[in-house]
């Protein structure tokens, strides 16, 4: 009968450990060891393709793509991708200024006639919109900064929370009445700079210029 | 891209390695079924073996770079993956739940089969395998393989087999000596 090699022998605690018979200390140690010693690591995978034979007695089972889950493990959640008018908001104007825009508090849904609603601003602009509830007319005038040069027109914005922003019309001149939509506090108006005619896309296209936030009363 | 060696499983770890994601996300429909395989044979549950599918693709998708493929078949070194992990979650387990597998392990190990290859196919390293599992005692390559298969501790083996602790040791030692010597003979 063979001798049985050394109780110490490398080569059988590899075979035991691809085998996985030791016990959780022995293998923990075994572990550690296949990372600092070179020739037992080489050991473990010789083993390892020893036995490998044996690994066409595992069954194939079709498991479910679980893909999404390990790769939300490692490389963390994809962020969702925010609403493309918050980054377009974000570029033209800073929190600090959209706040600082609302100049005016009116009770929550209800606005008085002739009520200035609030002051589009924005950074490093000029541009300054007033707009006013005037009835059931909303009247949008700007107060400061030159209008559109020529081929572009601003176009005003609603955006009432996650919604993509609708658009309310383009401003021509001075300034414009439209009917006013239902407004509530909290909503965003916004203005951007589009071709000749409004945006082609329906959505806005070019930079934002100038904003304000409806505050509640 | 093309092949660095003749091994598609062996190519995509090398891929991996290189924080190639496009790779990660194609080894899993071709390598998943066989891991699943692995992992519910040696845990028992479709739960945890799916649980534990999620940590053998994070550790290959970290350790790629460890692939060494002039050592060894892409395949195997997933499936050392998975049984390296499986086996720790069944140590890991408290007695009275690995008492419960060891009752199915039985199951499997009492198939009275001289020899129990079951369902090998003999071909390639696999034909080797058979061979020399075919030179031991029937009931020390049962025990071989039930450690290798199911995951059997030598305290399970002991059990199962009905012998001291230390003479399965002797036994399965003994028997590892044996392979060893004909598959490199």
């Amino acid at each position: 009968m063979t001798p049985l090699p050394p109780e110490d022998d490398p080569d059988l605690l590899a075979a035991e450990f691809v085998l996985g018979v030791l016990s959780p200390q022995d293998r923990a140690a075994a572990e550690v060891r296949i990372k600092q010693d070179r020739s037992f690591a080489k050991a473990v995978t010789a083993w390892e393709t020893r036995l490998s034979g044996l690994n066409d007695s595992f069954p194939e089972v079709p498991a479910p793509d679980l893909m999404p889950r390990i790769e939300e493990r490692l490389f963390g959640k994809p962020t969702p991708k925010p609403p493309f008018w918050r980054n377009w908001i974000a570029g033209a104007v800073s929190a600090a200024a959209l706040g600082a825009a609302v100049f005016l508090l009116v009770p929550e849904t209800i606005f008085t006639p002739d009520q200035s609603l609030v002051t589009l601003s924005g950074d490093a602009q000029a541009l300054r919109y007033d707009v006013a509830l005037e009835g059931e007319t909303l009247r949008i005038a700007r107060v400061a900064g030159p209008e559109a040069e020529a081929g572009t027109v601003h176009e005003l914005w609603l955006i009432a929370g996650d919604a993509a922003p609708v658009s309310l019309g383009l401003i021509t001149g001075d300034s414009i009445s439209l009917q006013a939509p239902l407004l509530s506090a909290g909503m965003v108006l916004a203005i951007s700079l589009e071709p000749t005619g409004g945006s082609p896309t329906g959505a806005p296209t070019g930079p934002v210029l100038v904003t304000g936030v409806i505050a509640g009363g | 891209m093309p092949a660095e060696t003749d091994d598609p499983i062996a190519d995509l770890l090398i891929r991996i390695a290189r924080q190639d994601r496009e790779a990660f996300r194609a080894i899993y429909p071709v390598t998943s079924a066989k891991l699943m395989g692995v992992l519910l044979r040696i845990l028992g549950t479709r739960a945890e073996a799916e649980d534990a599918l999620q940590e053998v693709y994070t550790r290959v998708w970290l350790r790629a770079g460890r692939y060494d493929a002039s050592k060894g078949r892409g395949m195997t070194w997933l499936i050392a993956i998975a049984r390296n992990h499986a086996i720790d979650r069944l140590r890991a387990r408290p007695p009275q739940t690995s008492s419960g597998d060891d009752a199915e392990a039985l199951d499997q190990l009492s198939d009275p089969r001289p020899g129990v290859l079951e369902g090998l196919v003999a071909q390639g390293e696999a034909r080797r395998i058979v061979d020399c599992f075919g030179e031991l005692e029937p009931d020390r390559a049962a025990s071989v393989q039930g450690a290798y298969l199911d995951g059997l501790s030598y305290e399970d083996l002991a059990r199962r087999f009905g012998v001291p602790l230390n003479t399965m040791r002797t036994w399965l030692r003994r028997s590892l000596v044996k392979l060893r010597e004909c598959m490199e003979s």
